[in-house]
């Protein structure tokens, strides 16, 4: 069953008298394990589809269902829980909260979730050692360099096993070597852990690694190309 | 955690928070301190007024307060000592003999209110004996074969028993309280002289001293000439039971001084048995008998039960005799209210400003916490303790502060003395010891949680408004 399904989802903006469609008509689903990128030049609409497939952007038409949820019935307080249940970010900025700790972060939304204190613990330690940050589990964001940051990131996300993590441009900010360095973590936990990961990117270095390779046009997938 | 989170949030901008924390602090501080120096000021008047001036409650026959003819005593006094003692609250009852009259020297005169009192019961029950301006003599300790009064000091220098001398003693203290050489010589020049008041003395110190030097030392050159001959007469006149002109000469046992010029120069006691040997008053009979209540605020309580057991009589309290006094109590309350919304307010637009900073600086954080599953209810408290935080940590710094400064100038006393005329002449003291309650402790530091509450519904809600998808894009 997919994890992801979008069929022939809208997405339009009145911002000027003109009518935007950021999206138009786009069908797509992503399985299980897929370890996706979608491409595209600026403005062809990649992280509104991004935000749409997480839940935080409502389509104008079309619908969009999560593991078999269907996103237009949920009310904005259920999509919250929803969001925090089912889906896992990786931001470009990483967005990681400056005044806790590395571990502190990774908790984050397992301490929403109320999980006892013993299994937080055991789980954060899990995922930092996982993304390589295990010594580092009490430096601040402040502390970390930028990939690092986005590592611990990453671990955030994948805490409270997500169906899928969406990710935008993840490594943007990152020089090669960090960018290197998430991308094989990822990987590693999309071959061993079979998590599905959804990349928006520019960089090649994330197209390269990606098994399958969707282009954006002005709000229309123009092709999908999946790579054995 | 969000308590934990907003605790951290408000130290991630240190200076931001801190000058708010201090804002906060010193606003809190001039409140509470203003209004203890205002309180002290009218529980020092209230304080005065009861124990040295009025007393609680006073009865007397019904027209005696206003024609204060002496022949209008109370007519059953031990009914009258009786109802009272037998009334719940009050403590201590005795009566006085209360005539108008003239008080002279050779120099003055000046009219009077004389008080013939129980001399025993009177230290049990007031406080004005230690009123008693030292060297002045005594509160009617001394054995005498004269008659005694005990008098004020201002009513002392109307009638000239008190004058200023610069005399050799008087040089050598100002040069024991370290004052300038050139200063002490200029008042050298005065010495020997015999000032017989105020003006005249200030006058005579126009002449040599500088306007800043009169301003600087003008107590201590006052203090140092101020002269008192013990054992000094006045001569008191009054009329008898019998409306005859009567009167006799009284040797000052004693000068007291207070805060309030009207009672010093007005009132003056003798001891009740001279005075009914001289108007011819028979033994049990009083104008006035005087209660002491247990406390100040049982008195309205208190009174109308009085009232009721003495119908025949005019029962007064102590608010009813110096409205002013209860007016006072009021007007202070009115001004502490209007300072603390004054303060509130303040402290309510700098938290607002700092919450609005903080929000719009953390727009993008504030998207990701939505976005990651934080909902709304949760981001809304968030907001809120951070600034709670904020007015708490800033409330009870001032009010640490406030609790310190007022217990060392409750001891050491905020000195006025350049005010004293105006403040002493309406029945207030220039020297003021600061004091306050714990419930009005209590009472801000619930306003200003309730004020750091009401502030941060603003920027929360602000918070509440973003749109996960277009904080996420803000910068």
């Amino acid at each position: 069953m997919a994890v992801v399904e979008i069929n022939n989802v809208f997405k339009s903006y009145h911002d000027t008298e003109v009518e935007v469609k950021a999206i138009n008509g786009v069908t797509l689903s992503f399985e299980k394990g897929d370890f996706a990128v979608i491409v595209g030049p600026s403005g062809s609409g990649k992280t509104t589809l991004l935000n749409l497939v997480g839940g935080l952007d409502q389509p104008t038409g079309g619908e969009i269902l999560i593991a078999g949820h269907r996103l237009s019935e949920l009310k904005p307080s259920e999509l919250i829980d929803f969001r925090m249940d089912h889906v896992g970010f990786v931001f470009q900025s990483y967005n990681l909260i400056p005044v806790l700790t590395a571990s502190e972060n990774v908790g984050f939304i397992m301490n929403l979730q109320k999980w006892p204190k013993e299994k937080r613990m055991e789980r954060t330690n899990e995922l930092l050692t996982s993304v390589g940050l295990a010594d580092r589990h009490r430096s601040r964001p402040s502390q970390l360099s930028g990939g690092q940051q986005q590592r611990v990131a990453v671990a955030r996300a994948l805490a409270t096993h997500p169906e899928f993590i969406l990710a935008d441009e993840p490594t943007a900010n990152l020089d090669s070597k960090s960018a290197e360095s998430l991308l094989d973590i990822m990987e590693k936990l999309n071959h061993e852990e079979g998590m599905t990961f959804i990349f928006s990117t520019h960089d090649v270095r994330v197209m390269k690694r990606a098994h399958r390779v969707i282009t954006l046009e002005d709000g229309k997938v123009v092709s999908d190309d999946v790579r054995e | 955690m969000i308590t934990s989170i907003a605790w951290k949030n408000i130290w991630r901008n240190k200076t931001r928070s801190l000058i708010v924390i201090t804002a906060v602090t010193i606003g809190v501080f001039a409140g509470i301190f203003s209004m203890a120096a205002i309180n002290s000021s009218v529980v020092q008047r209230i304080d005065a007024a009861v124990n040295e001036e009025l007393s609680h409650i006073q009865v007397n026959s019904k027209d005696f307060r206003r024609s204060s003819d002496i022949q209008n005593v109370i007519s059953n006094y031990p009914g009258v000592v009786s109802a009272l003692e037998s009334t719940a609250g009050v403590t201590q009852v005795t009566g006085r003999i209360i005539i108008r009259g003239i008080a002279s020297t050779a120099a003055k005169s000046s009219g009077v209110e004389i008080n013939g009192i129980d001399v025993e019961k009177e230290r049990e029950m007031f406080t004005l004996f230690r009123k008693l301006i030292p060297g002045t003599g005594s509160f009617f300790e001394t054995d005498s074969k004269f008659n005694t009064v005990f008098i004020g000091e201002k009513l002392a220098k109307e009638l000239n028993i008190i004058r200023y001398i610069i005399t050799p003693e008087a040089i050598s203290s100002l040069r024991e309280e370290g004052l300038p050489e050139d200063f002490i010589k200029k008042v050298e020049t005065l010495r020997g002289e015999r000032f017989t008041s105020d003006k005249k003395f200030e006058k005579a110190c126009e002449k040599i001293l500088e306007p800043d030097e009169i301003q600087k030392y003008r107590w201590k050159i006052k203090e140092a000439a101020w002269s008192y001959r013990e054992g000094s007469k006045i001569i008191l006149t009054f009329l008898d039971i019998d409306n005859n002109q009567t009167g006799a000469a009284f040797r000052v046992s004693g000068i007291f001084r207070t805060n309030n010029d009207m009672f010093e120069s007005l009132s003056l006691f003798v001891p009740i048995d001279e005075l009914r040997q001289l108007t011819g008053m028979e033994e049990g009979t009083f104008h006035r008998v005087i209660a002491r209540l247990e406390n100040d605020d049982i008195t309205n309580d208190i009174t109308p039960a009085i009232r009721e057991k003495l119908p025949d009589y005019e029962v007064l309290n102590w608010k009813e005799i110096q409205p002013d006094l209860a007016m006072i109590t009021d007007f202070i309350n009115q001004i502490y209210a209007v300072f603390m919304v004054l303060i509130l307010a303040a402290l309510a637009f700098g938290i607002v400003n700092t919450m609005l900073m903080a929000v719009l600086e953390r727009t993008r954080e504030l998207g990701m916490l939505m976005a990651i599953g934080m909902n709304r209810r949760k981001i809304f408290i968030m907001i809120m303790l951070e600034s709670i935080f904020l007015s708490i940590t800033g409330g009870f710094a001032g009010m640490a502060v406030s609790e310190a400064v007022i217990a060392i100038t409750g001891k050491t006393g905020i000195n006025l003395m350049k005010y004293s005329e105006g403040m002493e002449a309406m029945g207030y003291s220039a020297h003021l010891f600061p004091t306050i309650d714990a419930q009005f402790f209590f009472t801000t530091t619930i306003l200003i949680i309730l004020t750091g509450i009401v502030s941060a519904i603003y920027p929360a809600r602000k918070a509440l408004k973003l749109n996960p998808v277009e904080a996420l894009r803000g910068e």
